[in-house]
C-alpha cells in the first residue's frame, strides 16, 4: 500500500566509517536470522555435528589403517548400548556403533562439502552463461537442464553410481553430476531478472566492463537464493547418500551412517535395534539441522520479506 | 531512403551552432519469435524513421505516450541499444553535419565509392554504432544517462561512495582518497553531503536516490545527459527540487540535455524544442512556446487539450477515443489517423481500418473468414455469408463509418460472400516546414481553431 | 473523542475526526490524524496530497480496506447514508452489502483489482448476483413468488450448489435458468456499453490481461457502477494511464456521475486533473487536512502555506525555469508526533506558536477552511509568538 508512511532517518552529523557500515549491515542480517527460534536450534544442531565431524581423531581412536572403515571388535558382536566399551552397542560385525556414528558424521561431512562446491560453482556458472547469453546458448543449456530435471534425481544418481561401481567416491561424482542443474536453473532465473533492473545499464552507460558487471552488480544480488539452496543441499545431499549407500553402492563395511543403517537392519526384527536406529538418527538429524537454518535463511534473505519490514 | 532533410530542405537540421546529437533516419525493431523454432514472423517497429538535432547547451524534450517510441529512442541514443537503421551520430560540426546530410540525401545504390568511403569516415569518427575504439570511449564519457526508477537504478548492495565514484574509478581518473574528496564534491553539487557517503541507497527517500543518480552521472563531466523520465516518479514538491537542482547544473557545466517525459508542464518548462513523438515517428518538433502556442499537429493538440496547464484555461479538456496502431503493422499513411478528430480523406484510410471496425461491431467480425491483401489499401474481404457482404458495404457507405473514411473509399463491390474494397493510396507522412525550425508531419496546412 | 456532527440536508457521507494508526518499528504512526469533511450527494470531492498524506488510507476506510493489524483504528466516525450507519464500527454483513452496492470504489491498477482468472462477464456478474438479485429475476421475466421461486434465485445469486445445479438442469427449470443467464449477460453488456466499450459482448468474454489499459480500466468503472452506487471512491484510477487515455476516462466518470448522480470521492496527487474533475477540493498534508473548498476557489486564492507551495511548485507557462517553488525540506516523521503544526517545520511563516499546538479546520471565506494560525491565530498566544505573512490581511 503506498500510502503506509515508512520514514526511514537519514540526517546523522558524522560520517560512519565505510568498513563500520557494512560490518553493521551483516551483523543485522546475523541478528535476524538469529532471532527465529527453530534456525537457532538448526544451527546449534550443525555445530555440534560439525564439532563432532572435525573432531572426530580425538573423540575415538582413528581405526587403522583407514580410520573410515568400521572398527572389528570380534569378542563383542550384537553388545547392546551401555556396554563398557561400546557406548552405543555394536553391530553384527563387533564394529562399534559410537564410532560409526563420530566417523560418520566425517564423511557426510566431506560429502555434502565437495558435492555442494562442485554443484553450486558448475550450476552458477552455466546458469549464469544461459542467463547473460541469452539466445541460441540460453536455448542450448537450458534444455540440457530440462533433460536432467527430468529424470528423478534418486534414480538418475543411482544409475550413475551402478554403473560406475560401488565406492564412496563413486557416489559423490554420481550426486555432482546429478545435483548441478537446480543452480543453473536457479542463477539463470535471478539473472534474468536481475538485469531487468535500471543499475545494470547504468553501469553499461559508465562503460564498465561485462566482467565486473557481472561481478559487482549481477552476481551479489542474484546469489542469496544459491546460498539458501546450498544450505539446504547440504542436509539432501546427505540424505541422498544415505540412500544410495543403504541400498549398497558404497562398499561394505564404511564407517557411514547408510552403510550401518543397511547393515544393521537385518537385526530389527530380532530386537537389535541399536545398530541400525542411532545412524538413521543421525542422518534425520543432519538433514533436519540444514533445512532449518536453510528456512531461515531464506526468511532473512527473500527480498519479499525484506520489503515487509 | 529519403531523409527529412530532404523534404523539407534541410531546414529539420541546425542551421548553424554545434551539433552534439545528430539523430539521423534512426529505426530500431524487435523481432517477434513464434513457433517452436523461434521463427521470425515480424517486427515491432519501436522506433521507425526519427531525425532531428540537438544543439550543444540546449535541452530537447521528447514527448509521448507509451508505446511512441521515446523509451528506445533515448537508449540509441545512450549506446544501449543498437540501432537496427538509420545512426546517431554525436558530436558533429556544423559542417560535418551539412557534409553528412549531403551524402545521406544521396540514395545508397547510386553513392559513388569516393561518397561510401566520406560516409565510412564519417561513421567510424561520429556514428555511435560504429565508432573507434578511441571514439567510442570518449562518447562513453560524454554521454551519461539518469533513469526514472531510483530505486532500480542503484545497486542496492553498494554505498553511496562506491556507486557515485564508479565512473573515476572505471575510467582510472581517481583513486583513494582523492576518489573520496571527488564523490563528496558531487554530492555536494546535487545538495547532499559528506554524511552520505556510506550508506546504503534503501536509506534514502525517491528524490534523494535520484540525487545521487545525478551526481554518479556528472562524474565524468559529460556533455550530454539523457534523462529519461527522471521525475515521474517523484511527488511535486521534490520534482520541483529536482528540477531546479537540473537547471542549475546545466548552467553550471554547460550541460545538454536529452529530456524524456510524458508530462507536458514538465518539458514545457525545461525544455528548449520538443519533439513529439507517435507510434516510432516524429509527429512534430519545434521551438517549446511555439509548439504550446500553435500547435501545427493534431496529436499534438489532442496531448496539450488531455494535460491542461493548472493556470491555463484556454485549452479546454478533453481525451481521445479509438485505438492506438499496433506498432507491429503501423499504417501506411498518417499513424494518428485512426483517433484524429480532424481526419480527412487523404490521411492514408486502409484495409486494416475495415477489419478494425468489423472488430468493433457486435457479430460481423465472427463471420470474416478470410482477407486477401494486395496491398495495405485494396482487399478481398470474404465472409460467411452474402448477407454479412452485403452489410459490410451498406455499412462502409453510411454514417457508421467516419466521413472522411467514406470519401477515401474508391471501391467496395459486393460478389456473394465476397467484397473488394479499395482506399485512395496515400505516401507515408512527411514533416513539412511550418515556420522556422518548426516541422510536422500533418496533410493539414492549419489547424481549425479549437 | 469528538461526537459526529450533524449532518447538512443533502449529505451523504460525513467524516469526523478520522484517526488510522499504524503500529511501526519504533512507534506509532499516525497515518490519518483527525480528518474531517462531508460529501455531499452527487458531488465530486477531491482528496489531494503527496505521498504519505493519508489520502489512500483515508479513502480505504470507507470499505474497511486497511488492513488491522498493522492498522489501528484509533478514533472518529464514518457516516454514512440516510441511515447513518457508521462505517468504522459496522459488522461485516452490513459492511458486505454495502459495499459494491452503495459505495463503489475503483483503485489505481485495474490489473490488480481485477481477478486475472475471471472473464469480464464473471467479474460484472459478481455484483449483479450478490446485490440485484430481484432485478436479474424480473429481467428474466420470472415472477418473484413462484414454489421453485428459492432455487432460482440462488441461481441468480450463483450460490447454488451441486445438487440444487442439478434440479436446475432438468426441464422444467432448465429454460428459465437459461432465462436467467441471458438477463445477467443483457446487464452485463448495458453495464459495459454505458462506459462506451465498443462491442460489449465480445469484450465479455476477454479475460482482463487480453485488455488495453484503459479497457481495464472502463471494465472496472462498469463494476463499480453496475448497482448505481450513491458513492463512488475513485484511488488514482488514471494514474497509471496514457494522458489522452486518462483524460477520456475522467470525461467518463464525469458523465456517468452526472446522469446517475452519484457522489465521488476522487483521490489524487495531480492538482491539475484535480481542477477538472472536482467540485470542491480538500488538500491533506501528514494525515490532516490543511485547507478545503470549492476547487476554483482553493487554487486560485489558497490560503494555506502549503497549497501555496505545492502550487507553485508545479511546473507551468507561468514559472520560470530553475525557479519553481521547491517546499524546503521534507514530510515529518509521524510516528508519535506532539502537537503542533505538521507543517512548521517546512513553512517560511512559521513561528513559535505553530509548534504549541495543532491548528484546527475553520472557515476564511464561505464554504473555504483552512487550518493555520495565520488566519486563526490562537487567543492565548503572544502577539510575538503568531506567524505574519503579507499575503494575509489581519
Amino acid at each position: 500500500m503506498a500510502d503506509i508512511p515508512r520514514r526511514v532517518p537519514v540526517a546523522a552529523p558524522l560520517a560512519e566509517s565505510a568498513w563500520r557500515v557494512r560490518a553493521r549491515r551483516w551483523r543485522e542480517l546475523l541478528t535476524a536470522t538469529l532471532a527465529n527460534p527453530t534456525t537457532v536450534i538448526g544451527l546449534v544442531l550443525i555445530i555440534g555435528m560439525l564439532a563432532v565431524a572435525l573432531f572426530a581423531p580425538l573423540l575415538t581412536e582413528p581405526n587403522t589403517p583407514d580410520p573410515y572403515q568400521m572398527p572389528r571388535d570380534w569378542g563383542a558382536l550384537n553388545e547392546p548400548p551401555g556396554t563398557p566399551g561400546h557406548l552405543l552397542g555394536t553391530t553384527n560385525t563387533g564394529g562399534d556403533v559410537l564410532y560409526g556414528i563420530i566417523w560418520g558424521a566425517r564423511t557426510s561431512l566431506r560429502l555434502s562439502l565437495i558435492v555442494v562446491s562442485i554443484t553450486a560453482v558448475v550450476g552458477v556458472a552455466v546458469g549464469s552463461l544461459a542467463g547473460f547469453s541469452g539466445g541460441r546458448i540460453d536455448e542450448i543449456l537450458m534444455r540440457i537442464v530440462d533433460v536432467f530435471l527430468s529424470i528423478p534425481e534418486l534414480i538418475f544418481a543411482l544409475a550413475i553410481a551402478a554403473v560406475l561401481g560401488p565406492s564412496f567416491r563413486n557416489i559423490i561424482l554420481a550426486l555432482a553430476v546429478v545435483f548441478w542443474v537446480k543452480y543453473a536453473r536457479i542463477m539463470r532465473a535471478q539473472i534474468i531478472h536481475i538485469k531487468k533492473n535500471d543499475y545494470v545499464d547504468a553501469a553499461r552507460v559508465i562503460g564498465d566492463s561485462g566482467w565486473r558487471i557481472y561481478a559487482t552488480d549481477v552476481l551479489p544480488n542474484s546469489i542469496t537464493p544459491v546460498i539458501v539452496q546450498a544450505t539446504l543441499d547440504m542436509g539432501h545431499i546427505v540424505l541422498v547418500g544415505a540412500t544410495l549407500s543403504f541400498i549398497g553402492l558404497a562398499e561394505a563395511g564404511l564407517a557411514e551412517w547408510g552403510v550401518l543403517v543397511s547393515e544393521g537392519q537385518a537385526g530389527i526384527s530380532a530386537g537389535r535395534w541399536w545398530a541400525s536406529t542411532f545412524p538413521g538418527l543421525m542422518v534425520f538429524l543432519w538433514a533436519l539441522a540444514f533445512n532449518l537454518v536453510g528456512d531461515g535463511l531464506r526468511d532473512v534473505l527473500d527480498p519479499r520479506t525484506e520489503s515487509a519490514r | 531512403m529519403t531523409t527529412v532533410t530532404e523534404r523539407s530542405g534541410g531546414a529539420a537540421v541546425a542551421p548553424q551552432g554545434d551539433i552534439l546529437l545528430g539523430v539521423r533516419d534512426l529505426r530500431r525493431y524487435f523481432p517477434i519469435r513464434e513457433g517452436a523454432l523461434q521463427r521470425v514472423v515480424g517486427h515491432v517497429k519501436a522506433v521507425d524513421g526519427v531525425s532531428f538535432d540537438l544543439r550543444r547547451g540546449q535541452t530537447l524534450g521528447l514527448v509521448g505516450e507509451s508505446g511512441c517510441g521515446k523509451t528506445t529512442l533515448g537508449r540509441c541514443v545512450s549506446g544501449l541499444s543498437e540501432p537496427t537503421g538509420g545512426g546517431v551520430y554525436f558530436d558533429l560540426t556544423a559542417e560535418r553535419a551539412a557534409q553528412l546530410d549531403r551524402l545521406l540525401a544521396v540514395p545508397e545504390a547510386e553513392r559513388t565509392d569516393a561518397q561510401r568511403a566520406e560516409l565510412d569516415a564519417l561513421g567510424t569518427a561520429h556514428r555511435v554504432d560504429l565508432l573507434t575504439r578511441q571514439a567510442w570511449r570518449r562518447f562513453r564519457r560524454n554521454t551519461q544517462v539518469v533513469f526514472q526508477d531510483s530505486f532500480s537504478s542503484l545497486n542496492p548492495r553498494q554505498l553511496v561512495r562506491d556507486i557515485v565514484g564508479r565512473p573515476l574509478r572505471v575510467h582510472r581518473e581517481a583513486s583513494g582518497s582523492a576518489l573520496r574528496e571527488r564523490v563528496v564534491e558531487l554530492l555536494d553539487q546535487v545538495g547532499l553531503g559528506r554524511q552520505h557517503l556510506n550508506r546504503y541507497p534503501h536509506q534514502f527517500s525517491g528524490g534523494q536516490r535520484q540525487r545521487i543518480s545525478i551526481a554518479r552521472a556528472l562524474a565524468l563531466d559529460p556533455e550530454l545527459v539523457v534523462l529519461d523520465e527522471p521525475t515521474s516518479a517523484l511527488d511535486v514538491s521534490v520534482q520541483a527540487q529536482i528540477l531546479n537542482l537540473l537547471h542549475l547544473l546545466q548552467q553550471e557545466h554547460g550541460l545538454t540535455y536529452l529530456f524524456i517525459t510524458h508530462d507536458l508542464s514538465v518539458v514545457r518548462h525545461m525544455a528548449d524544442r520538443i519533439v513529439v513523438m507517435y507510434v516510432g515517428r516524429v509527429a512534430e518538433a519545434g521551438p517549446t512556446e511555439q509548439l504550446f502556442a500553435s500547435p501545427a499537429h493534431p496529436y499534438t493538440r489532442a496531448l496539450l487539450q488531455a494535460s491542461p496547464d493548472l493556470f491555463d484555461d484556454s485549452t479546454g479538456f478533453r481525451g481521445l477515443e479509438g485505438t492506438v496502431p499496433d506498432p507491429a503493422r503501423p499504417p501506411a499513411g498518417c499513424r494518428f489517423h485512426t483517433r484524429c478528430p480532424l481526419v480527412t480523406a487523404d490521411c492514408g484510410w486502409e484495409v486494416d481500418d475495415v477489419v478494425r471496425w468489423l472488430e468493433e461491431e457486435p457479430g460481423m467480425f465472427d463471420e470474416l473468414a478470410g482477407v486477401e491483401r494486395g496491398s495495405a489499401f485494396d482487399a478481398a474481404l470474404t465472409f460467411g455469408s452474402d448477407d454479412a457482404a452485403r452489410r459490410l458495404v451498406a455499412a462502409l457507405r453510411s454514417d457508421a463509418v467516419p466521413q472522411a473514411m467514406r470519401d477515401a473509399l474508391e471501391r467496395a463491390d459486393v460478389t456473394g460472400a465476397r467484397v473488394d474494397v479499395a482506399f485512395r493510396p496515400v505516401d507515408e507522412v512527411e514533416l513539412t516546414r511550418r515556420g522556422p525550425d518548426h516541422h510536422a508531419a500533418c496533410v493539414l496546412e492549419d489547424l481549425p481553431p479549437v | 473523542m469528538t461526537p459526529p456532527r450533524a449532518p447538512a440536508a443533502d449529505v451523504i457521507a460525513t467524516v469526523t475526526d478520522l484517526r488510522v494508526h499504524f503500529r511501526a518499528k519504533g512507534g506509532t504512526v499516525h497515518a490519518v490524524d483527525g480528518v474531517s469533511f462531508d460529501i455531499r450527494d452527487g458531488e465530486t470531492l477531491g482528496l489531494v496530497g503527496e505521498t504519505g498524506c493519508g489520502k489512500s488510507v483515508t479513502a480505504r476506510s470507507f470499505l474497511r480496506l486497511v488492513p488491522m493489524p498493522p492498522g489501528i483504528a484509533a478514533g472518529g466516525s464514518i457516516m454514512f447514508g440516510p441511515e447513518r450507519v457508521d462505517l468504522t464500527t459496522a459488522d461485516d454483513r452490513t459492511l458486505r452489502r454495502i459495499r459494491g452496492d452503495r459505495i463503489a470504489m475503483i483503485f489505481q491498477d485495474p490489473a490488480k483489482a481485477l481477478n486475472p482468472a475471471l472473464t469480464v462477464r464473471d467479474q460484472i456478474a459478481e455484483v449483479f448476483s450478490e446485490h440485484r438479485v430481484p432485478d436479474v429475476l424480473a429481467r428474466a421475466g420470472i415472477g418473484p413468488a413462484t414454489a421453485d421461486g428459492w432455487l432460482l434465485r440462488r441461481r441468480a445469486a450463483r450460490r447454488a450448489r451441486l445438487p440444487e445445479r442439478f434440479a436446475l438442469a432438468l426441464p422444467p427449470l432448465r429454460s428459465r435458468s437459461a432465462a436467467i443467464d441471458r438477463a445477467l449477460d443483457d446487464m452485463i453488456a448495458d453495464a459495459l456499453a454505458e462506459t462506451q466499450i465498443p462491442n460489449p459482448r465480445k469484450v465479455m468474454d476477454r479475460y482482463p490481461h487480453e485488455l488495453s489499459g484503459g479497457m481495464r480500466q472502463r471494465v472496472m468503472i462498469s463494476q463499480a457502477l453496475a448497482c448505481n452506487p450513491a458513492l463512488l471512491i475513485a484511488d488514482e484510477p488514471t494514474t497509471a494511464l496514457d494522458v489522452t487515455v486518462q483524460a477520456r476516462i475522467i470525461e467518463l466518470i464525469r458523465d456517468l456521475q452526472q446522469r446517475h448522480d452519484t457522489a465521488v470521492l476522487y483521490i489524487s496527487h495531480d492538482l491539475s486533473l484535480v481542477r477538472w474533475v472536482c467540485d470542491r477540493v480538500a488538500v491533506m498534508y501528514a494525515g490532516r487536512i490543511v485547507e478545503a473548498g470549492p476547487t476554483a476557489q482553493v487554487l486560485a486564492d489558497p490560503q494555506h502555506p502549503y497549497t501555496r507551495g505545492l502550487l507553485a511548485a508545479v511546473p507551468s507557462a507561468t514559472h520560470r525555469r530553475g525557479e519553481l517553488v521547491a517546499i524546503e525540506g521534507t514530510v515529518p516523521e509521524l510516528i508519535d508526533p506532539p502537537p503542533s503544526c505538521r507543517f512548521a517545520g517546512r513553512c517560511a511563516h512559521a513561528a513559535p506558536a505553530c509548534r504549541r499546538r495543532d491548528p484546527i479546520l475553520a472557515p476564511v471565506a464561505d464554504g473555504h477552511e483552512v487550518a493555520c494560525f495565520l488566519h486563526h491565530p490562537p487567543d492565548d498566544a503572544d502577539a510575538d509568538d503568531l506567524p505574519t505573512a503579507d499575503w494575509v490581511a489581519r
